[in-house]
């Protein structure tokens, strides 16, 4: 019954409609408005389930030219991922200027880049070019953490 | 005579110093941005957002066009020197840019693809500045009915022009509209589909899902290429054309300017559709057609003309009606939004300095493009040797900034990251982005031009019949849809179509 990905995604697409259809249903109605506040999203539910059966009879098509992504590689893309994560946990925490400047340098550095001197000069001009740019220049004060300026 | 007026207004602004730092500014970011392979015009416009805060309108507009269309001329380079397009619409550019490199004659082939890039360019903004005051008077007469077919009609011929299944592109553009959906409805104050949470009441930015379906998707193959060698040693070669090439090259350009621009005003179909399209046409028009292929000069002008024509006939749906064709021309109107001004066939009275200043400045921009790209291209080139690896952090960051700069939320940065991991779901199962961009973006409007319409007609849904123009969008809506499929069918019977056999 799952043996194509299509299918797979089919059906996770239709449980999708059907929750989407629950919370459409369960919105509140008003008297006296045409086209109250529920009726594009229920049709908009009921369309992602009737397409989504389409998709489950469809062929899969999505191998097609694409490179299988090694399973080294895919750790590399959750780890940036976890990069990404932890820059924007921190990114209010520690301020903007520590967390740019350490994600840049930390993530460049990850992905295979060893000329530490240029990634340096990189990663502090670039930061301290858009906070300036940003303060100074636009007036959005971007999040200062624990640094004085 | 308006339009003379209108234009010479428009190159009063566009000739402004702010004018022309902006459109030089826009066009050479545009130029870097495009050369990148695996960057394309969505990327660049949306990055840029963050810095039109606060700008004119005008200016902010004229600045994400140079953008727009400098990607346009910058997809090329790459395409030429190294095999790799930036994106889907540079494609047929490597047919025969590349096999030009290869026998030494890079630097020529970079010069015809700036010189057809400018023609294309240019022919298209002379064809924008009649046709967009036309139809943008012609739109000022409809009523929210005539807005909801056509908003339906180029969402569903995005659906029905984009690459691989129907059903997918259907599927992201019903998703792309539930997206739309989230939020306090502006008509009742019912509060939808929030889970109580307060940061989703005004509904989720255009910013996070532009930058996270394009931009932080894009990351991940920019990861996997990381160690792919930028290096390309090879000599340039004269930039030179001789009196036969200019023979071979002018006839090509001209035509497909046109028709580029033609492509380009239809919904849906795109920059990519225009220059596959020019590829396969001047092949069948050439006397020489074995030649392409292998470096015929022909066919490296002729999808480059197309593709800057279809950049500029994308504006006319913009400027004009205020609804995008593209998912580059969504971002762009999203941005307008977050501006202050509401594109649509008014725009030309109420906002002449954008309408008039944008096409005035494409101008000047392609001037400024063709100058930039011909005695600079072996400089600007070396961007391409920007290490991948910094490369992916700084466009990382570039998505960040745009969003918590709008937003000041860490909430709206993970919804970033959500929408990042979306886009690269649906990139690895083959579900078309731009639909759902679009459909996220149109979705608002054409929800609220629904309900106005069928509150004019205390809910019959005959105003739709009733209405000719309306009828007509709405049939032409079905008609997008059904020609792909039958396309589709009679290509399955024909197992190589005229397509496969000439690209």
């Amino acid at each position: 019954m799952f043996n194509t990905a299509n299918k797979k995604i089919s059906v996770l697409l239709a449980l999708l409609a059907i929750g989407y259809l629950v919370m459409a249903f369960r919105l509140p109605k008003y008297p006296y408005v045409p086209v109250d506040a529920d009726a594009v999203p229920i049709v908009l539910g009921f369309l992602l389930l009737l397409l989504s059966g389409f998709l489950y009879f469809q062929k899969d098509n999505h191998q097609q030219g694409k490179i299988r992504i090694p399973k080294n590689e895919k750790i590399v893309i959750l780890a940036v991922l976890g990069f990404v994560l932890l820059f924007i946990a921190l990114l209010e925490i520690l301020g903007f200027l520590l967390t740019t400047v350490l994600f840049l340098f930390g993530n460049t550095w990850f992905l295979g880049y060893r000329n530490w001197k240029r990634n340096l000069i990189v990663s502090l001009a670039v930061p301290l070019a858009i906070y300036a740019l940003f303060d100074y220049f636009l007036k959005i004060s971007l999040p200062r953490g624990i640094l004085p300026f | 005579m308006e339009i003379f007026s209108g234009i010479l207004a428009g190159f009063q602004v566009a000739l402004s110093w702010q004018g022309l730092m902006f459109v030089f500014l826009g066009a050479v970011i545009g130029t870097l941005i495009g050369m990148i392979p695996g960057l394309g015009p969505i990327t660049a416009i949306a990055v840029m957002i963050p810095i039109t805060y606060g700008m004119d309108p005008a200016l902010a507009l004229m600045l994400m066009a140079g953008v727009y269309y400098g990607a346009a001329y910058g997809g090329a380079a790459s395409s030429i020197l190294l095999n790799a397009p930036g994106e889907s619409m540079s494609v047929p550019t490597t047919f025969d840019g590349y096999p030009l490199a290869k026998q030494g004659k890079a630097g020529k082939a970079l010069a015809i693809a700036a010189i057809a890039s400018f023609v294309g360019g240019t022919i298209s903004v002379v064809l924008l500045t009649l046709f967009a005051p036309a139809l943008a008077n012609l739109a000022i007469s409809f009523g929210p009915a005539e807005y909801f077919a056509l908003m339906l009609m180029g969402l569903l011929t995005v659906a029905g022009f984009a690459e691989g299944s129907v059903v997918k592109a259907l599927i992201s553009a019903t998703l792309g509209f539930m997206v739309a959906t989230v939020g306090i409805d502006a008509q009742t104050g019912t509060t939808r589909f929030t889970f109580g949470n307060a940061h989703l009441l005004g509904g989720i930015d255009f910013l996070v899902v532009a930058l996270g379906l394009f931009a932080l998707a894009e990351v991940s193959s920019l990861i996997l290429e990381r160690k792919q060698g930028s290096d390309f040693t090879r000599e340039l070669g004269s930039l030179r054309l001789t009196k036969q090439d200019w023979k071979e090259i002018a006839a090509p350009m001209g035509r497909q300017s046109v028709l580029g621009f033609l492509i380009g005003v239809l919904p849906g179909a795109g920059g990519t559709i225009a220059s596959f399209l020019g590829y396969i046409t001047e092949k069948k028009l050439s006397k020489k057609p074995h030649e392409f292929g292998k470096g015929a000069l022909a066919g490296l002008a002729a999808p480059e003309a197309a593709n800057n024509g279809a950049s500029s006939g994308a504006f006319v749906p913009l400027l004009s009606l205020g609804i995008p064709g593209s998912g580059t021309t969504a971002v762009m109107l999203g941005a307008l939004i977050v501006l202050g001004v509401r594109p649509g066939p008014l725009l030309m009275s109420d906002f002449p300095d954008v309408f008039w200043g944008v096409i005035a400045s494409m101008y000047i921009g392609n001037v400024i493009l063709l100058i930039l790209n011909l005695p600079l291209i072996p400089y600007i080139s070396k961007i391409l040797k920007i290490p991948r690896p910094m490369l992916v952090s700084l466009v990382i960051l570039f998505c960040v900034i745009g969003v918590y700069a709008i937003s000041f939320s860490v909430f709206d940065l993970f919804l970033l990251v959500i929408f990042g991991i979306i886009g690269y779901f649906m990139a690895y199962f083959r579900f078309p982005a731009a639909p759902m961009l679009l459909a996220f973006i149109l979705g608002g409007m054409m929800e609220q031009s629904l309900r106005q319409a069928l509150t004019i007609s205390d809910g019959s849904l005959l105003i739709f019949v009733e209405k000719p123009i309306a009828c007509g969008l709405l049939i032409v809506a079905a008609l997008s849809l059904a020609v792909p499929l039958i396309r589709k069918a009679a290509r399955k019977n024909k197992t190589d179509g005229s397509m496969n056999q000439n690209v």
